[in-house]
């Protein structure tokens, strides 16, 4: 078959916003490679902003706080948002209308403005009320990742079950299930492909935050982008790109694992896709 | 038990994190600045920090916020929708997968990693210059970093995976059975977009200029790395006001304003659309046999309704087109 | 809280430049007007001091790290890395752009920052104390203060060094592309005319409202630190509607990014910063710095404790480390400012570093410069920085 004019031209622009997305990652890739001080400036091939990663404890520290805090608050907000997904699901009623305006209200606000907000009512929390569990810096980058992921989480859980028809609850408490039981081991297995896509997409957002970590974060426990943030101030090092190149990599052989243990249990790849981006 | 007991951790996690800071906010925009170190101080009240943050200068800010804003989502929209169909339509189905996962790669890098791999592109002295100059496109070093349109690059960058994403999936639900039916009605293959995937798939649309408008509103950062002096937007105005000018109550009142301006604008783009599409719906409306049963059948694979969250809300709302096919 | 305060005067400059302007070395003009200000102490004294806490470090066991929140590019990474290397806490960097900036914080924070060491400018001082944002120094603990030149100890924002110690002191000026701008750039005058000619959108100022303001008054012969309503109403208006357009970008480092990226062809900017950026270019000579006339900026930053720090053993350990000669000329070789330790011009010219032009003045350059202050106009001055920023933007 012969292709038309516009098929081809459809290809063609798709290569080429493909070529767009990557543009830039790959030339922080080849700075990773770059010997100058500053990353903009290319100097010559090497490895030092590698080596840098080991001799500076400060990035490694970095990217550990920002891997534990995304962990941390994906999970609050998986088990958050689930637990509403599931009620506002199973369990529909007028105040599912106002649960999900506040939700909305969480989606629709920028994270400057929770970042503003947040600062001065955790160090409230932390100094003038006495709680001095927030004062720590993981509690509250976790707090501030947490708010925009829990609304997510919720809608995803809901939509998946929503999609679904409850007659297999129904059937495992007419067969004198308790609710407990029933809710353990047919409503989260159904809905657990939602909770999933909605756990890894948290900690994605939660892996990229800046603007609210800038704000809420204690000095000491950095995450990455606040060190990359502050970095961009003085002139960025080639350890910055270095870094990001091996975060990337590693990301992606997470990713070919998970896709190929969802392959393994039969999913087809659009599938896998949709749960990896939560949809 | 009632029947929100589930959602009651969410609620209360919300409203201690969110909705009491937030409410602070408002609070503190009633406000006003007492001396040099003071932050905030409430004990005369007044709109008198709204006044402020509406003066010409700052009215400036928000007007260019906007602009950006929109530009940016309508370019989302135009550059991301051609691709999400090839992805979702022409694109060999084994494919499909690999593609996506190509979509969310610059995901997983930083934002602002990849924010500076633009400023490395686009710099003067950068590669893309040398060679633009060597073809001969250009005269002198290009003049791209700071200026709105680096912003606009910045932010279509930035945001083009959130509109690709909601919009393949919509697409890839629509699914071949209808199309081919559309066609073999008699319907050319515009027609058949226009008429059948186009409107069935809105709840995508609707997702991914969403999810597109809302942070890209909010976003400041990639506006300064890129448009310097020139990417000055709301969101940087409120954090300055809290970070260097410790004048919360000008910076609350522009964070109020800021969230107004989304929901206003969010509220008219709806309204707009839904006025737009009123003629169409009510011709697309053909209605073959009974019309509202055979909905949940005709939904391509059952796996599909679990679909983006934020597209079904979206769609919840609007009313549905009839899957029903035009003739 | 205070709200209004006596504003402290440091460099006795104005009513001592007459004299000075002859033939005074450049230290015995710090030393004078150290002096000079003394009387201006007594004020700094009688309101300060009475929130902030004692210090808390003893000469314990180090703790295992230090968080260090100081101006951006400041610390030469060899010396940081040494330090770790040697005495074991890993150090975290963060950086401001104004000394208002680092204020906000702090303030905010409310001692959880988790800061250890910040690095204030002078004149800030007085008031950071009183408003309890920094702790008192144990200088038991800091023996290597020995090295450093008494010209720039006990200045009038703490003349006892009780709370802070000289970090390093510089001036401001710009960095023009002489390819663009073929004409020769002198003054503050020259810098705001280039701006709006052969400049034009390819212009970055200071990120900082102190030095965006000054500009036009170094420029207009009037005295920065004025308060007089109507002097900052012509800045304002010169500034928004003249000025800000042609500004292409706020940077407080230049050097970092846009020097050697070529991204714009006038910048104003802090002379160790020009050094670094001329340096790091992969052509230099297309760069001419200027110390522009007739008056600019002199400023002292200062090492101080954060109140709240979490390791002001690590802290103590960190001043002291750095105040030793070897380190204090890496520092200075990487800097690219004046650090304050006795000998360290003659130090630095036989080590033959570069550029040393862009770091050391002579006593006719540093008789035009000026010292700023915390005073009724800091409201006035962020005011209009931040106008000017909104401007900029349209």
């Amino acid at each position: 078959m012969k292709r038309s004019w516009s098929d081809v031209a459809l290809s063609v622009w798709g290569v080429l916003v493909f070529l767009f997305l990557f543009a830039p990652i790959i030339v922080i890739i080849v700075s990773a490679f770059n010997t100058g001080r500053l990353l903009v400036a290319w100097d010559g091939f090497g490895f030092d902003g590698f080596i840098a990663l080991l001799e500076k404890p400060a990035i490694r520290d970095a990217v550990w706080v920002s891997v534990q805090t995304g962990a941390i608050a994906a999970l609050v907000a998986t088990v958050l948002g689930t637990l509403a997904g599931i009620a506002m699901a199973r369990h529909p009623g007028k105040w599912v209308f106002w649960f999900i305006g506040l939700l909305l209200l969480v989606s629709v606000t920028p994270e400057i403005v929770d970042a503003v907000a947040l600062l001065p009512w955790l160090v409230f929390l932390g100094q003038d009320a006495g709680l001095a569990l927030f004062n720590d810096g993981v509690v509250r980058l976790v707090v501030g990742h947490s708010l925009f992921a829990t609304a997510v989480v919720s809608y995803i859980v809901r939509a998946r079950l929503v999609g679904l028809d409850a007659q297999l609850e129904e059937a495992s408490s007419d067969l004198y299930a308790k609710p407990l039981t029933t809710f353990r081991r047919v409503t989260l297995p159904l809905a657990m492909p939602a909770v999933l896509a909605g756990f890894l997409l948290s900690f994605t957002l939660s892996l990229d935050n800046t603007v609210i970590a800038a704000f809420v974060q204690v000095s000491g426990t950095t995450p990455w982008p606040v060190y990359v943030l502050s970095a961009l101030r003085s002139g960025l090092r080639p350890e910055i790109a270095s870094v990001s190149t091996i975060m990337l990599v590693l990301t992606l052989v997470a990713l070919g694992l998970v896709a190929f243990v969802l392959r393994r249990a039969g999913d087809s790849a659009t599938q896998i896709a949709r749960t990896m981006t939560g949809n | 038990m009632p029947r929100f007991a589930l959602a009651i951790p969410a609620w209360a996690w919300l409203v201690v994190f969110f909705v009491a800071p937030v409410a602070m906010v408002v609070w503190f925009s009633f406000g006003y600045k007492p001396g040099i170190f003071g932050t905030h101080a409430n004990d005369v009240l007044s709109f008198d920090r709204y006044v402020e943050a509406l003066s010409p200068t700052f009215f400036t800010t928000f007007m260019n916020t906007l602009w950006i804003g929109l530009a940016g989502t309508a370019l989302c929209l135009v550059i991301g929708l051609p691709v999400a169909y090839w992805m979702a339509v022409k694109a060999p189905p084994s494919r499909r997968g690999l593609l996506i996962a190509l979509v969310m790669v610059p995901f997983w890098t930083n934002f602002l990693v990849r924010t500076i791999g633009w400023q490395v592109i686009l710099a003067p002295e950068g590669w893309l210059s040398t060679l633009l100059q060597g073809v001969g496109v250009i005269d002198g070093p290009l003049d791209l970093l700071y200026t709105r349109t680096a912003v606009l690059i910045g932010v279509v960058y930035n945001y083009l995976p959130l509109m690709i994403l909601p919009l393949y999936v919509a697409f890839d639900r629509v699914g071949t059975p209808l199309r081919e039916a559309s066609k073999d009605l008699g319907a050319g293959k515009w027609r058949t977009f226009a008429r059948v995937t186009l409107p069935l798939s809105r709840p995508g649309v609707i997702a991914g200029v969403l999810l597109v408008f809302i942070p890209l509103m909010g976003d400041y950062i990639t506006a300064t790395v890129l448009g310097g002096a020139k990417g000055n937007m709301v969101g940087q105005l409120v954090a300055s006001q809290f970070q260097t000018a410790q004048n919360w109550a000008l910076g609350s009142a522009m964070a109020v304003l800021l969230i107004l301006v989304i929901m206003v604008t969010v509220a008219l783009g709806g309204l707009v659309v839904w006025l737009v599409t009123l003629p169409f719906r009510t011709r697309n409306r053909l209605v073959l046999g009974e019309p509202p049963s055979s909905e949940a059948a005709d939904t391509p694979s059952a796996s599909s309704v679990s679909g983006s969250g934020l597209a079904d809300d979206g769609a919840a709302s609007a009313d549905r087109v009839p899957e029903e096919v035009a003739s | 809280m205070t709200h209004t305060r006596t504003p402290v005067r440091i460099l006795a400059s104005e009513s001592a430049a007459k004299v000075i302007r002859s033939e005074l070395s450049r230290r015995r003009f710090l030393s004078f007007a150290a002096a000079a200000s003394a009387t201006g102490l007594l004020a700094a004294c009688s309101t300060g001091g009475g929130t902030s806490s004692a210090p808390q470090a003893v000469g314990a066991e180090l703790e295992d790290a230090l968080s260090i929140y100081t101006w951006g590019d400041y610390d030469n990474p060899d010396v940081l890395s040494a330090f770790t290397d040697e005495l074991g806490p890993a150090i975290t960097l963060d950086s401001f752009g104004s000394n208002e900036e680092l204020i906000s914080k702090l303030v905010a924070a409310k001692g959880t920052s988790g800061y250890d060491l910040v690095v204030p400018t002078g004149v800030f001082i007085p008031q950071m104390i009183e408003n309890g944002l920094l702790q008192e120094l144990n200088l038991d603990l800091i023996p290597n203060l020995e090295f450093m030149d008494p010209a720039f100890l006990g200045r009038a924002w703490d003349p006892d060094n009780a709370y802070s110690i000289c970090k390093a002191w510089g001036t401001t000026g710009f960095v023009y592309d002489k390819t663009v701008i073929s004409r020769e750039l002198t003054s503050w005058a020259d810098f705001l005319d280039a701006a709006q000619n052969e400049a034009s959108g390819k212009t970055s100022v200071l990120d900082d409202p102190g030095d965006l303001t000054g500009m036009y008054f170094w420029a207009n012969g009037i005295d920065w630190n004025t308060t007089d309503a109507g002097e900052l109403a012509a800045a304002e208006d010169f500034l928004v509607n003249t000025l800000a357009p042609n500004i292409s970008a706020f940077d407080s480092y230049p050097g970092g990014a846009a020097i050697p990226q070529g991204t714009h062809v006038l910048m104003q900017s802090w002379n160790g910063d020009a050094r670094i950026g001329i340096l790091e270019s992969p052509d230099p000579d297309r760069w001419q710095w200027v110390f522009p006339g007739p008056e600019t900026e002199i400023w002292m930053d200062n090492w101080a404790i954060a109140t709240g720090a979490p390791n002001p053993e690590a802290a103590h350990a960190f001043i002291n480390y750095v105040l030793t000669p070897e380190n204090q000329l890496m520092q200075l070789d990487y800097i690219g400012y004046h650090t304050g330790a006795t000998g360290i011009e003659a130090a630095a010219a036989e080590a033959e570093l570069p550029m040393l032009d862009l770091v050391f003045f002579t006593p006719e350059q540093i008789a035009t410069m000026r010292e700023g202050e915390v005073n009724d106009a800091q409201q006035a001055r962020v005011d209009i920085w931040n106008t000017t920023k909104a401007a900029a933007g349209a």
